[in-house]
């Protein structure tokens, strides 16, 4: 009878020293990506490929161009159904490419996707875009032994090797889904075109093949009154759309309510309504994203609209 | 008795010994806190700030736990006495969202009063459905509102966190592992083991899981950061309620589905509590729905989401065999006291996902076979093959495809919205229909009866 208060003591001291163990563990816990911010993406799909990348950077920031031969010779680890990695240099040239062997050694600058888009020019651009840390562009490509396109959003990093060489290291999900870091990329760096060039960067955004539209996200612009300078829909100027006066399908004004919001000193907001699925019709919710900008002094407004993640099931 | 024999460990109106009553009610809140994810995804779709959310997480705590207190204190005309503790359900979150983009929070607030309003109205309705509820149909809904948690336990399961995104194998294994330590706890373990094989299924799995998963730790220490102790907002109780009449109709028919949805956790709890009911008792289920208005009312005065009763709750009471009302109680306590203390909560609401999955799923196993024990337990006629399979068929079509329901006439979108409520609506709809005959033969027989009696009665007197 008088060991059972022995053995609730050693109970006692066997969970202390166990959660003591686990405590040091959670505190002294660090990650090789505490570098990387990945607490903008919403996807997990989305984070591992932008860790993927980042990894594959690593070995040719330290190993060099001896790390290409390390890609060769180990391809099966950097294809996946999701993604591949590639290298290209600062020419278009393509150096690796783990999912299409066949296209190492040649310059892809000019290759464009189906809609016009230059992959690998918008990709090299988007290195040197503050906007987008991660230098994500959108197009489509295809799958080798395949026909139909596959629409692709990839992230890629630039390299100094040690020997003094710039390369671009990239890859991209196929069928990506959309994340809302993805329109605020775009729309922010509209903006910014539009703050530095006026009038003239309305076309450039309007173009179907520029960065700022891509698969079903389309950059719009308009006035305070809500008058539209690049349609969300019809390109055309005789349609009437009174932006301001729109309603979701529970009869909620996302831009009037929007627009409220950037009265009070903010320069963006995040708005979200219910729409329409494209293929599904049940209804989805959807972000609008909005940010202020100037033309000749007068107050505008830039934004787009994307899926918003769903929860499972 | 042998402890496999054993009908309870704990029954309904036993009070367990204080370290099991704390025990069991923390074995509770561990399935409570999956719930807490929904009012941080509605503060997350509202782009709200943190505050706003941690005011909501708090307040729907207080009311969830509030909830689960009076549904399981017997109290007259109020609340069932069975373990059916409350948290927030997903009923009514589309309608919720929608009323806080339409309106805010005192729109929101006003259509959560309303709903619970609506419930209250509907229980004394419920005394009146005897006769609509065959035992049969009642073991159908116990054994949906077990289906009904099949796709939050598998998504979670697999450890996903939204629509279409990736899975990990190791996440899959995690799941597994604790499923199976908590099955294997359930079948052989005796004792502590058996009664907490959720708890011991939970903790395991989540070691596994710091041990096998980075990104576990990761979260895990990010905790620190959150305050300790946090009072909300009580401000917004005070703020004005307003009400919006296009939504009424949507709440009203979310309100009935949600009333069903309490009706079916009820006799459920009662299946559990009171198995040698050889037909249902009704009065608890009344008092059990008034309460879950009361809950829902008070979580919107309160500002919080729409509380409702949970399935999962009532299958482990049903797995454990302890159904004390006071574990309840307890649980609903330990709840109003972690939503003063975030960084607590946050910790539980990190449990890894496959972990919760397989806790789901292993409570979804005795509510959905206790419900199938209880409709094949009468004798079997193709009239209930024909009212079970078409309501079934009809019913899950809901889940597996809503495309086809969205393309469907309005009546039809109303109605056929959730397995659940559907089935339930036309079990008790085709009951009545094929048992025309029966019906007919019985008031035909009753007539004839009457009439020897009558007849009798005159040549008695004659």
């Amino acid at each position: 009878m008088n060991e059972m208060p022995i053995i609730r003591l050693y109970r006692i001291i066997a969970f202390s020293a166990f959660f003591a163990v686990l405590s040091i563990f959670i505190s002294g816990c660090e990650s090789r990506y505490e570098d990387l911010d990945l607490s903008v993406y919403q996807y997990r799909d989305t984070k591992d490929l932008v860790k993927f990348v980042y990894d594959a950077s690593l070995v040719l920031k330290k190993n060099g161009l001896k790390g290409l031969q390390y890609f060769r010779d180990n391809r099966h680890l950097y294809v996946t159904p999701n993604h591949y990695l590639y290298i290209y240099d600062m020419n278009g040239v393509n150096i690796y490419h783990a999912g299409m062997p066949h296209l190492e050694g040649k310059n892809l600058w000019d290759l464009t996707d189906k809609s016009g888009k230059k992959p690998a020019q918008m990709a090299i651009a988007a290195l040197e875009d503050r906007n987008n840390p991660h230098a994500w562009v959108h197009y489509s490509w295809w799958e080798p032994g395949k026909f139909y396109p596959v629409p692709k959003s990839s992230c890629h990093f630039k390299v100094r090797t040690p020997e003094g060489t710039l390369l671009m290291v990239g890859g991209g999900l196929n069928y990506p889904l959309e994340e809302k870091e993805f329109i605020r990329i775009i729309v922010d760096d509209a903006a910014q075109l539009i703050k530095e060039k006026g009038d003239s960067a309305l076309s450039e955004i309007s173009d179907p093949v520029s960065q700022y539209n891509f698969r079903d996200v389309k950059v719009f612009v308009f006035t305070p009154a809500g008058k539209l300078l690049v349609s969300p829909v019809m390109g055309d100027s005789l349609t009437d759309l009174k932006l301001l006066d729109c309603v979701d399908e529970m009869g909620h004004k996302p831009f009037q309510k929007a627009l409220l919001e950037l009265r009070n000193d903010k320069d963006s907001v995040w708005e979200v309504f219910l729409a329409k699925n494209r293929y599904q019709r049940i209804l989805v919710k959807k972000s609008l994203y909005l940010r202020k900008t100037y033309i000749a002094g007068q107050e505008i407004y830039v934004g787009a609209i994307t899926d918003l993640p769903q929860p499972p099931g | 008795m042998n402890a496999g024999q054993k009908k309870y460990e704990y029954s309904v109106n036993e009070v367990p010994p204080l370290a099991h009553l704390l025990l069991s009610g923390f074995q509770h809140v561990l399935i409570m806190v999956v719930a807490i994810g929904i009012p941080v995804i509605f503060a997350g779709q509202m782009n709200e700030t943190p505050q706003f959310t941690a005011t909501l997480v708090t307040f729907s705590m207080l009311a969830s736990g509030i909830g689960s207190i009076i549904q399981a204190l017997r109290l007259p005309y109020l609340g069932s006495g069975y373990l059916c503790p409350n948290l927030c359900g997903p009923s009514y979150i589309s309608l919720t969202l929608s009323a806080a983009w339409i309106g805010g929070l005192p729109l929101m607030r006003g259509i959560t009063i309303v709903a619970g309003v609506v419930e209250m109205l509907l229980a004394p309705v419920v005394q009146k459905l005897k006769s609509v509820f065959p035992i049969y149909v009642v073991g159908l809904v116990v054994a949906m509102v077990g289906i009904s948690i099949i796709s939050i336990s598998i998504t979670s399961f697999f450890g996903l966190t939204l629509q279409g995104d990736a899975i990990r194998s190791i996440d899959i294994l995690i799941g597994a592992v604790s499923l199976l330590i908590m099955v294997f706890c359930n079948l052989w373990g005796k004792g502590f083991v058996k009664i907490y094989c959720l708890i011991i299924g939970i903790f395991l799995g989540w070691i596994l899981a710091l041990i096998l998963n980075p990104e576990y730790w990761i979260n895990l220490v990010m905790v620190k950061n959150t305050p300790l102790f946090a009072l909300p907002q009580f401000n917004t109780i005070f703020k004005p309620i307003t009400l919006h009449l296009n939504l009424l109709i949507p709440l009203i028919v979310i309100a009935v589905g949600s009333t069903l949805k309490t009706f079916g956790n009820l006799l459920a709890a009662q299946k559990f509590s009171e198995p040698e009911l050889d037909k249902v008792n009704y009065i608890p289920i009344r008092n059990g729905i008034v309460a879950d208005g009361i809950a829902t009312a008070l979580s919107g005065l309160l500002g919080a989401m729409a509380v409702d009763t949970s399935s999962s709750n009532i299958g482990l009471a049903g797995a454990t065999k302890v159904l004390s009302r006071w574990i309840s109680v307890v649980a609903g306590a330990i709840f109003i006291v972690l939503a003063f203390f975030p960084m607590l909560t946050n910790a539980l609401a990190l449990i890894p996902k496959p972990v919760l999955g397989a806790s789901l799923i292993f409570v979804g196993c005795f509510m959905i076979c206790a419900g199938l024990e209880q409709m094949l337990s009468e004798h079997w006629d193709s009239c209930k093959t024909f009212v079970i399979g078409i309501a079934i068929i009809f019913g899950l079509s809901t889940s597996f495809l809503p495309p086809l329901y969205a393309r469907s006439p309005k009546i039809i979108q109303t109605f056929f919205t959730d397995p659940l409520p559907t089935t339930t609506i036309l079990a008790v709809i085709l009951n009545q229909i094929f048992g025309l005959d029966k019906s007919y033969k019985k008031i035909r027989d009753k007539f004839k009866t009457q009439k020897i009696f009558a007849t009798n009665t005159e040549n008695g007197g004659k």
